[in-house]
């Protein structure tokens, strides 16, 4: 590696990046779920999921390599096969975490449910905790930051699903049931970021770790579809039948995929303490959209716009406290013995994986080779979601253009500076 | 892969925590439905 393109390197710190990957994260997750409210002909929930999923699978193999290419991917798994193990269980448990969702918000509707599966980042902050020494060596300063801003963006989720819920209160009878279904969805998606964080102590790319993960994701979202919607058979006429609108979620899942791809770079270089509560933002860009794009608000009491504003300021407090919580050296030295664990543990080269760590990657900078199948992939995508566009029938919805257009900006705006940042900063490492 | 590092896989506390976590949503989910 020349020392001219070390010097080309941006020099923002490790933490200030991964907050505003944190927080890409959160303006494209909420985004992704723009293209899924076009949809109003009344499909199956998990039709409508699956095909979000089936549209992350095409992305999830598409922009990693476009940006990397399959060469240093195939390369970054033969160096770690054994993290492929955790990158099918993290697609498992989120599976899983996403269907037991549904059944929270039948049982208890949205208002109830979405809080309690947001404690997620609770769950991850813990596990953080507990398994990869994060906020040890903290001062009780910069603890207090990091675990009362993820409070406060749990109770502003808790605030703005309240002032939202506009329908049901759901199934009655079934409220137990609920709330059970929606802690059991905290609980995957919170573990879920175990082998996340597993996989960037060990210097994985994050971009191999999701084209794992999806084959994980995708499988268990077939088979669990199979299973509710009454066998493969099933599934295939549903999908047949949704053929005019599959492309709404396809869209959704690409959205996505960009949207977790931050995310999965706040988690190796901010923690899951830290990283998921920012992502965990992203109900205010869900928020955005349907109250400034699709008009879901219109009519709604001064009163609840008011808890609105105050669940929304609550949540920007809280995801501020994370932002200003810098892990000082002495809990930098924690993260390392994490990562020496996995370095001695699976015989792992040490110096190699602190350097990718650190955004350094030796191999980031070398020309990989482009093969033709890359070519392929593209071409397959890219013709999957022409298919889809064409034969695609217009939703009858109302939108509010300008605010679109609006908010598609600034959507854009996020990923052009935080991808040309960790461009600059990791070359994508 | 070596024997070694499955055995290194098998007993490390990292895979036991979420595949215990993945089992109990799985039971949920069955139960649920």
């Amino acid at each position: 590696m020349s020392q001219g393109v070390v010097a080309a390197r941006s020099t923002i710190s490790l933490h200030k990046l991964g907050v505003f990957c944190g927080l890409s994260a959160a303006v494209w997750l909420g985004s992704a779920e723009a293209p899924t409210k076009l949809v109003n002909a009344g499909f199956s929930p998990f039709i409508i999921s699956m095909g979000m999923v089936m549209g992350a699978f095409v992305a999830r193999w598409t922009v990693p390599t476009l940006l990397k290419g399959t060469g240093f991917m195939f390369n970054d798994l033969r160096e770690k096969p054994h993290l492929i193990v955790w990158g099918l269980l993290a697609g498992m448990l989120w599976a899983v975490g996403n269907t037991l969702t549904v059944f929270g918000v039948r049982n208890v509707g949205l208002s109830i449910a979405f809080p309690l599966w947001n404690m997620n980042s609770l769950v991850g902050l813990a596990w953080g905790c507990l398994l990869f020494k994060e906020l040890h060596g903290a001062s009780l300063k910069s603890q207090a930051k990091v675990v009362g801003g993820a409070l406060a963006i749990v109770l502003g989720a808790a605030v703005l699903a309240m002032a939202t819920a506009q329908q049901n209160a759901g199934t009655p009878g079934k409220a137990a049931t609920g709330i059970i279904a929606a802690l059991g969805a905290g609980c995957m998606f919170g573990t879920m970021y175990i082998p996340y964080r597993k996989a960037y102590i060990s210097g994985m790319n994050p971009l191999s770790f999701v084209t794992i993960f999806t084959f994980g994701e995708l499988g268990t979202v077939t088979l669990l579809t199979a299973i509710n919607s009454g066998g493969a058979s099933q599934v295939m006429v549903q999908l047949h039948l949704a053929r005019t609108m599959l492309f709404w979620p396809f869209v959704g899942g690409f959205c996505w995929v960009i949207g977790d791809l931050f995310q999965q770079y706040a988690a190796k270089y901010i923690g899951i303490g830290r990283g998921i509560p920012l992502s965990n933002t992203n109900q205010l860009w869900g928020l955005a959209w349907g109250a400034l794009v699709f008009g879901e608000f219109v009519g709604l009491a001064m009163g609840a716009r008011l808890l609105i504003l105050a669940g929304s300021a609550v949540m920007i407090a809280g995801a501020v406290s994370i932002s200003m919580a810098e892990p000082p050296p002495s809990e930098m030295e924690n993260w390392d013995a994490a990562m020496h664990r996995e370095c001695d543990r699976y015989g792992l080269d040490r110096v190699n994986v602190a350097a990718v760590v650190a955004g350094n990657d030796p191999l980031a900078d070398d020309k990989h080779p482009r093969r033709w199948w890359e070519v392929l992939i593209m071409l397959v995508a890219t013709g999957i979601f022409v298919w889809l566009a064409v034969g695609t029938r217009a939703q009858h919805i109302t939108v509010n253009f300008p605010w679109m257009y609006v908010l598609i900006v600034g959507t854009m705006i996020p990923l052009g500076l935080c991808g040309t940042l960790l461009w600059r900063r990791t070359r994508f490492s | 892969m070596k024997r070694s590092k499955l055995v290194c896989i098998l007993t490390d506390v990292h895979l036991w925590v979420p595949v215990v976590v993945l089992i109990l949503g799985t039971a949920l989910l069955m139960t649920l439905r």
